[in-house]
């Protein structure tokens, strides 16, 4: 039963997306230093890696790896130690449903993008478990603070992508690259923009990034809830929130900037790395906004979800609607 | 929350909203990386909203009132440097004129211009370091590495005309520090600035203009930090008064008001330029003041370069320095605000007490009064928009 | 009598007549009575508004720290605290310096947080540096000085640490005057 060849092409496939993922999200975050560094007029990672630094990340895992595994004496000793697991698992999970060609998807779920935001909320769950379990007003407060911000984003987000799917006409993945190539215009153009906007505002609130950074502010609650954590634990969470901005780049590159295809390259064999293309001038985007903008406060960044975002969204799905039934 | 038929009860509803949430006391410092240095608040918080504030001050109390008693008038300068780091020169520049006023003694006109080189140099210096630091704390860290590249030039200028980048210790009784060498019998010019001094203060001072303009852009024009400092940490004019909060923060709340145009004790009446005043004395005002202060002082060291008079760097005064008995009082603009020395000399070697009356002092003592029913995240712009040290708040 | 000097006596002349004024070398000092501390400034707000310090000297013939004051033939210092506090306004600058004596035995005066709220820290500090009481004050607890510090550090008759250990050198300056060769 074990060498089932269902199970094995599942193993398989699951090991792949795991090299895939943690690879993808240590280059962003090798990106993240270099072209920052770049846009403030510094010089970034350089010695490790022969003068390019690429080598930085992983000198960093590594260097986190051998630290010492520190719990605070009042933690909830069991739920700390479960927060940073249940961080990386959600975001990993949405993975499942990312197609890096028609063929090259860990299962083309019929539920598709449903799924994907389903599972994207469990970070929330983490981070409420992190900021309780650390027996530290200040990580409270980040805690706090960080699931307030997402319920808050979480709306505009999944309302953006109704559009999307109204549109579509499918919750699959694989068959929303399909309508998009069937109407010859990635949905960012073809009709989405407004949803493009929303959906990557919501996201980089939903990651945590400036302008939207509130629950990590460094300079007032040092680290927020993650500020206990040290070691292999504080590697999950940092790679979390990397994976989580891969994922998200890579959700708003199928739904609104036509994933895989290119016109003129066969899917088969260019497909993912056009996908990935897309996903990296998505992550440049977000790295940008990270290192030129302020962060906004608390209640003006909730202003801002709610009476802004959400009326907007809701708007979108309206107008696609009735746009869906004319045309 | 529904019982029986699935009808919300209304009285389960209004516990709820009444629920009492006991007050948290928040520790904020004394580490803590947006304070300046050692100072703590103990604030009593609601949620996010603060009930009351009670600032401690005094970590890093050094006595400098009393040292000042121990040391000889030239001795004195090397400690009070040391108050408002930032400023440098712009500490020691009072102590000394109240010293030569008890004198008699007047500092030659090339010492007293670049005495105000110097110090509106320090004033750039301090108020970019404000620049890249106010941002940084609002979540923008790139202003940080704009600014701070800037202010090295200015440094390094500095350094090789005193000596020291931050503590320069420069000032002397009659004048500013001679230039080494030129013996008994010589009568060769001696060199007294470094060579290209005034050709490069020139240029970083062009350099410094064009950092405030990216500034315009990048900070000043961005929606979210007017966003985070418009309307936040007002201090009305009065109260600004009532409390002496002097220096930018009151020129952030209306007031024009600034001691180099109306003190003497530096030919500041020589240079031509404006004073920026805000409107509201929010953050973003008191921010704007700042910004604009270092274009004018970039305005009066060009001035300064241009106009330096030749001449020698420090009066006569004999070897032993002896200051007759009296009392003065001489205060000048620090970038913090007003920076003055009460002299009290009874004939001694040293000054019988030395009054520092310290800008930064008086700036935070009206942080009980304006953090209250503020929320958390603004204690951070508020306590920015500020500009404190802690050396100038505890000395 | 200057002009801003008789102004500034029409301003105080019914609270406090008994008034020395002194000006020299820029700086305007008023002496006024320790009953009249408050009511003299409370009569000179509306001209000065600006609070901008608050302290004491310690005048003592003996000193601990320093050198003894210089005295005239047959002068006699006479000791006591001498609470300082200086005003001014925003408009040209014009700015005051109020003093009253205080004896020693009595070390008491009355708070001037009623007047001006920007009072609150320097008494805080006068009073632990001096040990001057100020009747009235809110919370008159230390600012600066640590909990259990015994002593009032500014008194001159408080010794420094150091200079009992090894006494003050003096005047032992290492850079070179002009004319020294």
């Amino acid at each position: 039963m074990i060498f089932d060849g269902f199970w094995v092409l599942l193993g398989v496939k699951l090991l792949a997306l795991t090299v895939v993922v943690i690879g993808g999200s240590l280059v962003i975050i090798y990106a993240e230093l270099k072209v920052g560094a770049h846009m403030q007029n510094r010089v970034g990672p350089y010695y490790a890696g022969v003068r390019w630094g690429w080598a930085q990340p992983l000198a960093d895992a590594v260097k986190f790896l051998q630290k010492e595994d520190l719990v605070p004496a009042d933690a909830d000793t069991k739920v700390f130690k479960a927060a940073p697991m249940v961080s990386l698992m959600g975001t990993m999970a949405v993975f499942v449903i990312v197609p890096f060609s028609p063929k090259l998807i860990v299962r083309d779920l019929d539920l598709g993008i449903f799924y994907a935001l389903a599972a994207s909320s469990l970070g929330t769950l983490a981070m409420l478990m992190a900021g309780w379990s650390s027996a530290n007003k200040f990580s409270l407060m980040g805690g706090l603070r960080a699931a307030a911000q997402l319920i808050a984003y979480e709306l505009p987000m999944v309302l953006a992508v109704v559009g999307v799917v109204i549109q579509a006409g499918t919750l699959s993945m694989v068959q929303i690259v399909d309508a998009q190539v069937a109407l010859g215009l990635p949905y960012v153009i073809g009709g989405q923009a407004v949803g493009f906007f929303i959906f990557v505002t919501a996201s980089l609130a939903e990651l945590s990034r400036t302008p939207f950074d509130m629950p990590i502010a460094e300079s007032e609650l040092v680290s927020g809830y993650m500020t206990e954590y040290s070691g292999i634990r504080f590697t999950m969470f940092y790679l979390a929130e990397y994976a989580g901005l891969f994922a998200a780049a890579a959700i708003a590159s199928t739904l609104f900037l036509g994933g895989y295809h290119f016109p003129g390259l066969d899917v088969e064999v260019w497909g993912p790395f056009v996908l990935l293309a897309k996903v990296g001038a998505l992550a440049f985007l977000m790295i940008w906004f990270r290192w030129t903008w302020p962060r906004l406060r608390e209640d003006q960044l909730q202003s801002f979800a709610w009476r802004w975002l959400v009326p907007l969204a809701l708007a979108n799905i309206v107008v696609t609607a009735v746009l869906k039934v004319a045309l | 929350m529904s019982s029986g038929g699935g009808r919300v009860l209304h009285s389960e509803a209004r516990v709820s909203v009444e629920l009492q949430t006991p007050e948290m006391t928040l520790n904020i410092g004394p580490q803590h990386p947006s304070t300046h240095g050692v100072l703590r608040l103990v604030a009593k918080v609601d949620g996010e909203r603060i009930d009351s504030v009670e600032p401690v001050v005094g970590y890093m109390h050094r006595g400098y009132e009393k040292l000042a008693e121990v040391r000889t008038y030239p001795q004195v300068t090397a400690l009070l440097n040391r108050i408002d780091w930032t400023a440098g020169l712009a500490n020691e520049v009072p102590f000394i004129i109240a010293a030569e006023r008890l004198m008699g003694v007047e500092a030659p006109p090339r010492a007293q211009y670049l005495r105000i080189m110097l110090t509106e140099m320090f004033r750039i210096s301090a108020h970019l370091l404000f620049l890249s630091s106010y941002p940084l704390e609002l979540g923008a860290s790139t202003p940080l590495m704009y600014a701070l590249r800037e202010r090295e030039h200015v440094l390094d200028l500095i350094e090789g005309v005193t000596g020291g980048r931050f503590h320069p210790n420069f000032n002397r009784i009659g004048g500013v520090k001679p230039a080494a060498g030129g013996g008994k019998g010589q009568r060769t010019v001696v060199q007294d600035l470094p060579e290209g001094f005034l050709e490069g203060t020139r240029r970083a001072m062009a350099k410094v203009s064009a950092v405030c303009d990216d500034m315009e852009a990048l900070v000043r024009g961005n929606e979210i930090f007017q966003q985070r400092t418009k309307g936040v940490g007002i201090i009305p004019a009065e109260k600004a008064l009532e409390y002496g909060v002097s220096g930018p923060n009151l020129r952030g709340s209306g007031v024009r008001f600034d001691l180099r145009k109306v003190e003497a004790h530096l030919p500041y009446d020589r240079f031509d330029f404006e004073i920026p005043v805000g409107e509201n004395g929010d953050c973003f005002d008191r921010y704007v003041v700042r910004l604009e202060e270092i274009r004018q002082a970039a305005r009066i060291v060009v001035q300064a370069v241009d106009g330096i008079p030749d001449g020698p760097l420090r009066a006569k005064v004999p070897r032993v320095i002896k200051v007759p008995k009296g009392e003065c009082y001489v205060r000048a603009e620090n970038p913090k605000g007003e920076m003055g020395y009460y002299l009290v000399s009874t004939g001694g070697r040293g000054p019988y007490r030395v009054k520092i009356r310290s800008a930064s002092f008086s700036n935070i003592s009206v942080l009980p009064w304006l953090l209250e029913g503020v929320l958390v995240p603004d204690i951070i712009a508020i306590l920015g928009s500020l500009d404190f040290v802690l050396g100038d708040v505890d000395r | 009598m200057s002009p801003s000097e008789s102004r500034l006596r029409d301003l105080i002349s019914d609270v406090c007549p008994s008034a020395v004024w002194r000006e020299e070398l820029g700086t305007a000092k008023l002496s006024i009575a320790r009953s009249d501390w408050v009511e003299a400034h409370r009569a000179l707000k509306s001209r000065f508004p600006f609070f901008s310090w608050l302290s004491a000297i310690d005048w003592a013939a003996e000193v601990a720290v320093g050198d003894a004051p210089e005295m005239e033939e047959g002068e006699q210092m006479v000791e006591r605290f001498e609470v300082l506090s200086r005003i001014s306004d925003v408009s040209d600058g014009d700015g005051l310096i109020l003093s009253t004596d205080v004896p020693k035995e009595d070390a008491c005066v009355d708070s001037l947080t009623g007047v001006y709220a920007g009072a609150d820290w320097h008494e805080r500090e006068a009073a632990e540096m001096f040990g001057i009481d100020f009747i009235g004050h809110p919370n008159l607890v230390g600012l600066y000085l640590p909990d259990g510090f015994v002593g009032h550090p500014l008194r001159k008759s408080y010794a420094l640490l150091s200079r009992e250990v090894k006494p003050w050198p003096g005047d032992v300056d290492v850079e070179p005057r002009e004319g020294d060769g």
